[in-house]
């Protein structure tokens, strides 16, 4: 008997574990562009490290701060992957030189940045090689469609169908601080549209567009650093 | 697309019990050691009341309404910077003369306005802060020699940290984006440290009065 229904119950939740890998695995297309363009010599030394950073809010920038996590996530991992010296970390110990206010533009105002005193020091204690700026957002450029759900004693279901896309567009400027110069950029343009048909059960083909964008610069970003030999 | 009705309903009933209103609290704004040398000036700081305990309300027409209480962070905040920026720092009571601190300046910093936006109001994830200070520096003597307004700002999107944290987090940027200006600006704003030098020269002038007259007397005693 107790046999029986733990064999029942495992069935049970071996066909909800299945119906949720199915549901999972089904995902919208996304199209991808990732470009990028050196300006400088790149490479990195062992102890020496990156710095995530969105470029200011005042300049109109509006990057999320979860993709900032998510490419620095991305960046660390894997046996390529960079040493990421944390965002506020660096920010603190540079207090206020790297406030959205005060933080330079362009690599023109970096010569002024590190003869104030203490800021060549920290950098180089923390081993700071480069600082990678994001700018760029995602953004619900299109959609559609008609779904209604109801829910009564008896149950409830969905019908309908609906569709969006978001677009993803990221740049990270990578600035060397051992040569105080733009090491260049990597660009990364996604587009996905996600559908969700519905007849009783709504069924979503989600567009990863962010995530995809993450993983795309992060992985391209690695690229750009470490390819090339000192 | 179908919910709980428990998970609609229980959200909906704690929001009507709370009044529609949310609160959020800033106890410790987190300023860090700024990366400046200090200006070699004796200062003194005197603070209003309303830097003891800031509320601010903002009532978003047809949707709920939001508080925000500094407490004393904005006390802690100038109390961390100016005891960076300059030799030496304290915190002065009272309406007395400045001469009777025994301070180079004494500053008076205020709030002039106090403002926030929401993502209902502005239509984006973020929420924004903006903070009007007005520092007032009185020499010595008590002269007023500058009055600045500063103009801070600070915005937090709200998908990382959720509603309450977000405007707390944009009103710690707020706050240190006015604490980087003022260490950016102030010297060359109000010129703070000319103050220092310019006492010297008083002491020293009135020094040399003295010696002037004790010469003078010496001599009489030899005459």
């Amino acid at each position: 008997m107790m046999t029986q229904g733990k064999s029942r119950l495992v069935g049970n939740y071996g066909r909800a574990g299945m119906l949720v890998v199915a549901v999972l695995s089904l995902s919208a297309c996304v199209t991808s562009r990732i470009e990028d363009s050196r300006t400088g010599e790149t490479g990195i030394r062992e102890g020496e490290g990156v710095v995530i950073m969105a470029k200011s809010y005042h300049l109109g920038n509006e990057t999320e701060s979860g993709f900032i996590n998510c490419v620095g996530d991305a960046i660390s991992r894997g046996s390529s992957g960079l040493r990421v010296i944390p965002t506020g970390e660096f920010v603190d110990a540079l207090f206020p030189w790297f406030e959205p206010r005060t933080a330079p533009a362009d690599t023109k105002g970096l010569p002024e940045l590190m003869s104030r005193p203490g800021v060549a020091d920290i950098i180089r204690s923390k081993g700071v090689r480069y600082v990678i700026w994001l700018d760029g957002d995602t953004d619900r450029v299109a959609g559609g469609g008609s779904l209604s759900c109801a829910a009564g004693p008896g149950g409830g279901g969905c019908f309908g169908f609906a569709w969006w896309q978001n677009d993803a567009n990221y740049e990270a400027s990578v600035w060397d601080l051992a040569g105080l110069e733009d090491a260049g950029r990597v660009s990364a343009d996604f587009s996905g549209t996600s559908f969700l048909p519905a007849i009783v059960v709504p069924i979503p083909l989600i567009a990863r567009t962010q995530s995809r964008a993450c993983k795309g610069l992060s992985d391209q970003l690695k690229v750009f650093i470490a390819d090339d030999p000192v | 697309m179908s919910r709980r009705p428990e998970r609609i309903l229980i959200p909906a009933l704690l929001a009507l019990l709370a009044g529609c209103s949310t609160d959020v609290a800033l106890r410790d704004p987190t300023i860090p050691d700024p990366l400046v040398p200090q200006i070699p000036i004796a200062v003194g700081a005197r603070y209003p009341e309303a830097f003891d305990h800031f509320i601010h309300q903002e009532q978003v027409i047809g949707k709920e309404k939001w508080q925000i209480d500094l407490g004393q962070s904005n006390k802690l905040l100038f109390n961390k910077l100016f005891a960076s920026m300059f030799r030496d720092f304290k915190v002065v009571q009272g309406d007395g003369d400045p001469s009777s601190f025994g301070v180079d300046a004494l500053i008076e910093p205020s709030i002039d306005a106090f403002e926030f936006s929401v993502p209902e109001q502005s239509q984006t994830d973020a929420f924004a802060v903006w903070i009007r200070y007005r520092i007032k520096i009185f020499d010595r003597q008590g002269t007023q020699i500058a009055n600045w307004p500063i103009s801070a700002y600070g915005k937090s999107q709200t998908s990382t940290f959720g509603g309450d944290e977000a405007l707390r987090r944009a009103a710690v940027l707020a706050m240190r984006d006015a604490a980087a200006l003022i260490i950016m600006q102030m010297d060359k704003t109000t010129g703070i440290s000319s103050l220092a030098k310019a006492n010297a020269q008083s002491d020293a002038g009135s020094d040399s009065v003295i010696k002037t007259t004790a010469v003078e007397e010496l001599n009489d005693d030899a005459g």
